[in-house]
């Protein structure tokens, strides 16, 4: 489908007849927070953040999440799953988030279909919005992403002065362009402008590196004592893993009320815990924080190629401006290119 | 201050080759410019990466209990905050004196990375920080930037009570004067002063934002226990379940047990991902201390202290009941 184009001062009647007819996921400021949030309205959004402290991975693998209720009363066991979720519209992620939901989708849509996952994603419409003014932690271009350009999301809107430009990337895109044809018009030389956006956004990037080598390099590093010195600073909490776009571990727990019923939830876990791999019988083939560093970095930037064939590091920043002491995966990128593999 | 990371550096090295210790914890330039990270020198050319300046936010004496089990002597990089957590540590028998080397820094106030991330250059270097009157001039190769200090410093920075180590084996440089102390409980007499309803619904949203990553309590020195309550799978006195009732009992529950041993260096309010005040909680159960019990700040005394254990006949509390 050709190009479109959206006025900004349209965007907020735009979300709010979405609202009434699909569920909005939207970015909000929760105090100076930036999150995505359920809303009924386009009240509140913020279109002027560079990106939200959370991912929006929250709305297809939730924090908490009732996979079903159960009952054991009269020596039967009825299982009920939990009611379906309506049609969404995600608005306002970023390119590097879309990137990350690509991720996520050959994990949780591989030979095991994860249906709690794969519903959502169904029923979710994705408009992103291309970045114009990147963070000074921001990478993706490293990783081989794209601040304005999202393959994999429905929309792409870029912002070229009064008007969006709306990139139409998919059906569900199109259908959503047509549901809504009234605020849509058509491109009349906004393409050429977005260029020049392009072009601008590029040159403000402080991180520029590649991955080229990373992988090759890290294949022989597992026992390298580069992760023991790394390790030394990191605190064990999950901060890295929960901000983190692309980070899916999670645990399963039951809550039973009273005996006979209950329901089971899968829950957010974290590599970086101590109790993370922790056996029933008291063994931990992660004993100490050198492991599960390792563990963390090497799924992010070797792993997840050897299973998937990309990477799980989109470059959004979020663990380099977050972490407590500033233990920075930009800097382990650099790090394995320069340390001597051999040692 | 350029003289003063050098002369950081110059002990660290003394230290290192006279072998007087096994490692120094200190800090380095960090990823930003606007950061410095925490770091471990193992010999005097490690030592020559250290710096002191007012990006060194980090408390780094948590990570001693990383090696309380070990044989091992280690100096510590500690500003006037941090010190309490040494006094604190030993009391709780979780440090010995003499394992330790307490390198002393005095301190007149961190820069808020956050506030000041806005204000510097990302791609300038830091070369220096120069004080001149209120402000604090960041000396960069693209530029000076002068900040008022009231502005751009952490907050718990202009409620300091401990500009200089209280104790230390080793100063770097003279004593300091902070910035005259605003008034240290001005946050918690405005949520005293709220109605319980409201404040309850103060403290819902906080906590609702919480996505229980555990920084608060990991970057902890009074939580110093072998085995967090909150990682016992059995019992499990806290579900993993992200929720309201689930985060305020970690909440809640946290700040009780760090009662009478938080020493109120605010790293949990700094590093909270979701920002999260965390710090007006223990600021609250630090006022009360004082004011009912006539308990100073946790970690201000070398003697042994234990402000909550402890049992005095002069007790100003009287017993009515």
């Amino acid at each position: 489908m050709a190009n479109k184009t959206l006025k900004k001062d349209q965007v907020v009647s735009l979300l709010n007849k979405v609202a009434a007819t699909y569920q909005l996921i939207a970015p909000v400021a929760d105090d100076s927070v930036v999150m995505f949030k359920p809303l009924s309205s386009a009240e509140g959004v913020v279109f002027d953040y560079v990106n939200s402290v959370l991912p929006p991975k929250d709305y297809f693998f939730p924090q908490t999440e009732q996979m079903f209720k159960f009952s054991t009363r009269n020596n039967q066991i009825v299982i009920n799953p939990p009611d379906p979720v309506k049609e969404r519209v995600l608005f306002g992620i970023r390119p590097c988030d879309v990137q990350s939901i690509i991720a996520m989708d050959k994990v949780f849509d591989r030979e095991y279909k994860d249906t709690y996952y794969l519903d959502k994603r169904a029923k979710t419409t994705i408009i992103a919005v291309s970045c114009t003014e990147p963070l000074p932690t921001c990478f993706c271009t490293s990783v081989g992403g794209s601040p304005t350009s999202a393959p994999g999301a429905d929309l792409l809107l870029t912002d070229v002065g009064d008007v969006y430009l709306v990139e139409v990337l998919s059906e569900k895109g199109e259908a959503f362009v047509q549901k809504f044809s009234e605020f849509f018009g058509n491109e009349n030389g906004e393409g050429a402008k977005k260029a020049e956006v392009e072009k601008a956004v590029a040159a403000k990037f402080v991180r520029t590196t590649s991955l080229e080598g990373v992988k090759a390099k890290l294949d022989n590093m597992f026992e390298h004592p580069y992760w023991e010195r790394l390790a030394r600073k990191c605190l064990g909490c999950a901060c890295c893993t929960y901000v983190c776009p692309t980070c899916h571990c999670f645990d399963i727990c039951d809550f039973n009320s009273n005996g006979f019923e209950g329901e089971r939830f899968r829950c957010w876990d974290s590599c970086m815990f101590a109790d993370y791999t922790r056996m029933a019988g008291g063994h931990n083939p992660r004993p100490t924080k050198k492991e599960r560093v390792r563990n963390r970095f090497l799924h992010k930037l070797k792993y997840s190629w050897d299973r998937y064939g990309l990477g799980h590091c989109v470059g959004c920043g979020r663990c380099s401006r977050e972490c407590p002491v500033n233990l920075d995966i930009y800097t382990v990128i650099s790090d394995v290119k320069e340390v001597d593999a051999n040692v | 201050m350029r003289g003063l990371s050098e002369q950081l550096r110059n002990t660290a090295k003394e230290l290192l080759r006279e072998k007087k210790v096994d490692f120094v914890i200190g800090y380095a330039p960090g990823s930003v410019n606007v950061k410095t990270t925490p770091y471990f020198a193992f010999t005097p050319e490690e030592a020559e990466n250290l710096v002191w300046n007012p990006l060194c936010a980090n408390i780094l004496v948590t990570y001693l209990l990383d090696y309380r089990y070990d044989d091992v002597k280690v100096a510590v990089a500690v500003k006037g905050c941090d010190a309490r957590a040494i006094n604190r540590l030993i009391h709780d028998r979780q440090l010995k004196r003499d394992k330790v080397v307490v390198i002393g820094l005095p301190c007149r106030g961190i820069l808020d990375a956050d506030k000041i991330a806005a204000k510097i250059d990302p791609r300038a270097t830091i070369t220096d920080f120069e004080y001149a009157g209120d402000n604090i001039v960041v000396k960069t190769d693209k530029g000076d930037v002068s900040l008022n200090r009231k502005e751009y410093l952490l907050n718990k920075c202009l409620v300091c009570e401990d500009h200089n180590p209280i104790v230390a084996d080793i100063v770097i440089g003279e004593p300091v004067q902070g910035i005259a102390a605003e008034d240290n409980f001005a946050e918690v007499k405005q949520l005293e002063a709220l109605s319980p309803a409201e404040r309850d619904a103060y403290w819902e949203k906080q906590f609702n934002r919480c996505i229980r990553c555990y920084a608060c309590r990991n970057i902890c020195p009074a939580c110093n226990c072998k085995e967090c309550c909150f990682d016992q799978a059995e019992p499990q006195w806290l579900g993993k379940a992200n929720n309201s009732a689930e985060n305020h009992v970690f909440h809640l529950t946290r700040a009780m047990h760090v009662a009478g041993r938080c020493i109120d260096c605010g790293e949990c309010d700094r590093i909270c991902p979701m920002d999260i005040p965390l710090r007006k909680l223990n600021k609250k159960i630090l006022k009360d201390m004082k004011e009912l019990f006539g308990i100073d700040t946790p970690g201000k005394k070398t003697e042994d202290d234990n402000p909550i254990g402890s049992y005095r006949l002069d007790d100003p509390d009287e017993f009515n009941y």
